[in-house]
């Protein structure tokens, strides 16, 4: 499952770095999420109000006010740092808890699929109204048109500078790749 | 490889009634969480008894506790802060602002290259 074989404790010193991993149903979030992680796979609960407001309140939640979404999570130790990457649906009823959940990320992977490429719209436009830097990873299918890049960019509406990079979510070199080209745009845009 | 999801209850009734407040509460989805020395689950409810046991092999951050204790995150970073409060548990809370962004951005880079 997990690419690595600790599955100990993060380290108290290590800097914590969240890692956003975001993108319609049946993308590949939770299967990309897993093949990175060095734990299972878990996912965590978030509760936001019928008006899509994020709970803070316990007093008063009732279960018909409430909604419930699941979030892949995952833990990637490294020397000096722990990744902790969140698996996320890109929903724009979901706003409040995106703005929410990607504050103090250092990026965001935003995977696609070129089946319905148009799926990842409203994840690429939560991202960017959140002024995040992300990099969008092309998953294939086996079934997958085979689009050239360029093509692809233009349908994604893509800044030149944004890497579009293809990647298999079950293979953890693949995906580790794609974090990868994520991390390396994130520093070149470093003023 | 997604487990497969057991229902699960939204806010427990207790922990409502608990009325915890989430005023200035400081716990954040990556805060790193650790039990205070010598602060044993004997004599605590559930869940915060099942959160001390879960830390006592080390420290977990407050999502990763969420789910392990099949709690929502909202819920859990108020039992944690209640817990903060009480002496039980400490924090740490997210160092990476005191880095620099190059020198963090290198050391994710030259870990995940190196796997
Ligand atoms: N061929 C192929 N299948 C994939 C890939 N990523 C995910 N899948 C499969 O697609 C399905 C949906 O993936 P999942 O991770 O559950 O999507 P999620 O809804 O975004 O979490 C699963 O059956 C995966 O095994 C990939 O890169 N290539
Ligand atoms: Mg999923």
């Amino acid at each position: 499952m997990g690419s690595v074989p600790y599955s100990g404790r993060p380290g108290i010193d290590d800097v914590p770095v969240k890692i956003v991993i975001a993108g319609p149903f049946g993308v590949g979030k939770t299967t990309m999420v897993g093949a990175l992680s060095e734990i299972p796979p878990l996912n965590t609960e978030e509760v936001l109000t019928e008006a899509g407001a994020l709970v803070d309140d316990l007093s008063g939640v009732s279960e018909k006010t409430t909604t419930t979404t699941a979030i892949d999570f995952g833990r990637l130790t490294l020397p000096g740092v722990v990744l902790y990457l969140f698996g996320a649906p890109g929903q724009t009823r979901y706003r409040l808890l995106w703005q929410d959940l990607v504050r103090g990320a250092l990026g965001v992977l935003v995977l696609a699929d070129t089946r319905r490429i148009a799926d990842s719209y409203d994840v690429m436009d939560l991202v960017e109204t959140a002024g995040l830097r992300y990099a969008v990873a092309v998953n294939d299918f086996p079934d997958s048109p085979d689009h050239p890049g360029d093509v692809l960019r233009k349908v994604l509406d893509l800044d030149p500078a944004t890497p579009l990079v293809r990647v298999d979510a079950r293979d953890p070199a693949s995906a580790r790749g794609a974090l990868i080209a994520l991390v390396e745009h994130i520093e070149e845009m470093l003023p | 490889m997604t487990p497969a999801r057991r229902p699960r209850r939204v806010v427990p009734h207790f922990m409502a009634a608990a009325g915890l407040a989430a005023d200035h509460v400081g716990v954040q989805r990556t805060t790193l969480v650790h039990v205070a020395a010598e602060v044993v689950a004997d004599g605590l409810d559930p869940p915060a008894s099942h959160l001390v046991n879960l830390l006592e092999r080390g420290p977990l951050a407050a999502y990763e506790c969420a789910a392990h204790l099949h709690l929502p995150y909202c819920v859990v970073r108020l039992l944690v802060a209640d817990l903060v409060a009480a002496g039980t548990l400490l924090t740490r809370d997210p160092p990476a602002a005191e880095m620099p962004r190059r020198e963090l951005l290198e050391l994710v880079l030259s870990g995940l290259r190196a796997l």
